[in-house]
């Protein structure tokens, strides 16, 4: 967090946020020359729930004293957000959550389970979906958006270490815990539609060029070291991946523009998910190629052109075709929500 | 994605479509091994539009537009599998405007009159544009070429623009059909269009002079044409794909649309990524470049995708149309055709990268 509150100090920690809410409102290409700089040093991820999924979204959808509280300390990075979606029985089939929110005079009793929360053991508070109405037919019109304090009673949080090491993730146990009827963002049961619009958001979010810009460097960096650069079939790769790099950044622009001219991210934002994510996994396939014997090493390794972290980023990559809905399922959208393909 | 295009870009681009709507694959079948392949009155139609003096500045009579108003241009006349070289006699008259003085050609190639289409490549593959092995010697006024160019799409040209070395470099230059010791010999391609070997023996020519934000004509010219051509397999691809979800849409199988099968929906889904990435990447390239003064590496990179891109995409459509997409006469195979010619033009997508590699700088 020391680097999120030296961008928070200096005021440029939301670059992409208006200026009425402690952002920069920087135009596209002010955002662009800012994600390749962070690339180019080599900056460390910041959380980006706050910032770019519930921050936008309360924006949007919040009352005035839900954004009075909340915007403030996301700018600060005083206070670290999770997004509650999954569920153990609702992974991909999102719609069939059902961590019950029962509304009690004026407090909701939250009982379920979430699962695959990122951060959820720094967090502070979750953005989450809770079912309303168990009877709702279509099962989407029950699910109602509830921002909850993590450190309430009642939560119990446990940690889930992924093959990437580290504990990125945790399931989040709630037993009858108490939250505030004013902790509704939107309407009663219409939560689906405010996640809907969130998903849009986060795909677009999590495909910024800026990951993709530090593989390449990264596998510059490996492949200058172990001499595989000289090669001219990993050349040939190097630039196809290369290539694509600049496509994504076209599609990120492209994409940014049209949500700066008023147009919500909608189904067509899985485009750039999907080939962001599988971009990325295929740069870091390309890594440990150029890493060689070096691909399993767990610490980073240490070369003349600098240090660089192999086997790590390339587990990490492993997830960016799973989460914020798997490849499959956004290729499911676009069939039939873009293209249009009968059912 | 939809473009973010003005309202006079919006109109330029209907009038392109609308001029395509009375081309297509039949009127493309008709020209196939046809001398010239493409109708000169239509060619004409497009110099009456503008079309072809699209880049050439308003003070010579052009329209003075962009990279953007071109690729649109393009997009279209690929689309509708456009028989005439309207991109490459744009991209010409382009050079041909380009000096203090216009070339005296470049009204003829404006209207229609006369085309003109660049001759640069020199070998299948490796070839470096700012090293051609073509001489040029003598002085301005009297420059003498003497080399061989390749895969040039010489149909019913009248005039090329031919790159060579000289005392100064990559050098442009003019030179007519019929200058003493200029030589065609020509190759049937399956597109159904021929492509040509130029001969030249010490063959008279005018030098072409560089634009002034280029830093040189040769360079300015190959990046315009890489750009070109990327636009015009855009417009391939999308229409190949237009026509193959059509058939999805369409064509019944165990009983169901196929459709509305997982395994062909996800293929149609690859397809269409794969389109919507080459297209972002073409058309930022023209909404942040001058013309004249294309970043080098942009517009590889452009070609590359485009040209590997339109390949995949044309034989994915093929195989989705299942049987009916091998038959010579289902239209989709003439997409896959046409992505072929163009693929190959001026460099694959293998040969970009080779060069992308260097002019990226990459291994640095």
């Amino acid at each position: 967090m020391p680097w999120y509150h030296t961008l928070s100090r200096k005021g440029w920690i939301a670059p992409h946020w208006p200026k009425q809410y402690g952002g920069m409102g920087a135009t596209l290409n002010e955002q662009i020359i800012m994600t390749e700089e962070l690339a180019r040093v080599g900056a460390p991820h910041l959380p980006v729930q706050g910032l770019n999924h519930i921050g936008p979204i309360l924006m949007e959808f919040a009352t005035d004293a839900q954004k009075a509280q909340h915007l403030p300390p996301i700018i600060a990075g005083t206070v670290i957000w999770a997004q509650g979606y999954s569920e153990p029985g609702a992974g991909s089939d999102l719609a069939s959550l059902s961590t019950r929110a029962t509304l009690d005079g004026d407090q909701f009793v939250v009982r379920g389970q979430k699962i695959w929360t990122t951060w959820a053991h720094h967090s502070d508070w979750m953005f989450a979906l809770v079912r309303t109405d168990p009877q709702a037919q279509p099962r989407q019109a029950g699910i109602s958006f509830l921002l909850i304090d993590l450190h309430s009673p009642g939560i119990r949080i446990r940690p889930i270490k992924t093959i990437a090491g580290d504990d990125e993730f945790s399931e989040v146990f709630f037993d009858d815990v108490i939250v505030p009827a004013e902790n509704l963002v939107g309407k009663l049961h219409d939560g689906w539609r405010i996640a809907n619009a969130l998903l849009g958001h986060e795909r677009l979010g999590t495909s910024n060029p800026q990951f993709a810009l530090m593989a390449i460097e990264r596998i510059k960096t490996m492949a200058r070291a172990s001499g595989i650069m000289a090669d001219p079939a990993f050349q040939d790769r190097l630039a196809a991946a290369s290539i694509n790099v600049t496509a994504l950044s076209a599609l990120f622009s492209h994409a940014v523009e049209l949500t700066n001219n008023g147009q919500s991210p909608g189904p067509e934002s899985s485009v750039i998910k999907i080939f962001a994510s599988e971009l990325l996994q295929a740069l870091n396939e390309l890594l440990i190629e150029a890493a060689g014997g070096h691909a399993t090493t767990e610490k980073p390794i240490a070369t003349d052109f600098g240090e660089v972290d192999v086997a790590t980023p390339f587990l990490q990559a492993r997830r960016v075709t799973i989460y914020g809905g798997s490849s499959e399922i956004q290729r499911n959208v676009l069939a039939r929500r873009v293209l249009n393909l009968p059912n | 994605m939809d473009l973010h295009l003005t309202s006079e870009q919006t109109l330029l681009r209907d009038s392109a479509a609308k001029f395509v709507a009375a081309a297509g694959p039949k009127i493309s079948r008709e020209f196939r091994e046809h001398d010239p392949s493409f109708a000169p009155a239509r060619l004409r139609q497009a110099g009456d539009l503008g079309w072809l003096g699209i880049l050439v500045p308003g003070s010579m009579d052009g329209l003075g537009l962009g990279l953007t108003e071109l690729a649109l241009v393009l997009e279209q006349t690929g689309r509708g599998l456009v028989c005439e070289p309207i991109g490459l006699a744009a991209i010409s008259a382009a050079a041909l405007g380009q000096g203090r003085t216009p070339h005296p050609m470049l009204e003829r190639v404006m209207t229609g009159a006369a085309l003109v289409v660049p001759a640069l490549q020199e070998s299948a593959h490796g070839d470096e544009p700012l090293e051609p092995r073509t001489q040029v010697a003598g002085q301005d006024g009297a420059l003498r070429l003497t080399g061989r160019k390749m895969f040039v799409c010489a149909d019913g040209a009248d005039g090329f623009l031919v790159s060579a070395s000289g005392r100064d470099g990559p050098t442009l230059c003019y030179v007519a059909r019929d200058a003493p010791g200029c030589t065609l010999s020509t190759t049937q391609t399956v597109e159904g269009r021929k492509l040509a070997t130029l001969g030249l023996a010490d063959t008279p020519a005018d030098l072409i002079p560089a634009h002034s934000s280029s830093r040189n004509a040769v360079d300015a010219l190959h990046n315009l044409a890489l750009m070109a051509l990327s636009s015009e397999l855009l417009g391939v691809m999308e229409k190949a794909q237009e026509i193959t979800f059509d058939y999805l849409r369409l064509r019944k199988q165990f009983g169901k649309l196929i459709g509305s099968f997982q395994a062909l929906q996800h293929q149609a889904v690859n397809i269409y990524i794969r389109i919507e990435a080459a297209r972002s990447l073409v058309f930022q390239i023209a909404a942040n470049n001058d013309p004249y003064r294309i970043d080098p590496a942009l517009a590889i990179a452009a070609k590359a995708k485009a040209s590997e891109e339109a390949l995949v995409v044309t034989q994915a459509c093929i195989q989705l149309h299942g049987a009916i997409g091998f038959t010579d006469e289902h239209d989709i195979g003439l997409y896959l055709k046409r992505a072929m010619l163009l693929s190959s033009l001026f460099g694959n997508a293998a040969a970009q990268r080779r060069r992308y590699v260097a002019i990226a700088d990459l291994t640095a």
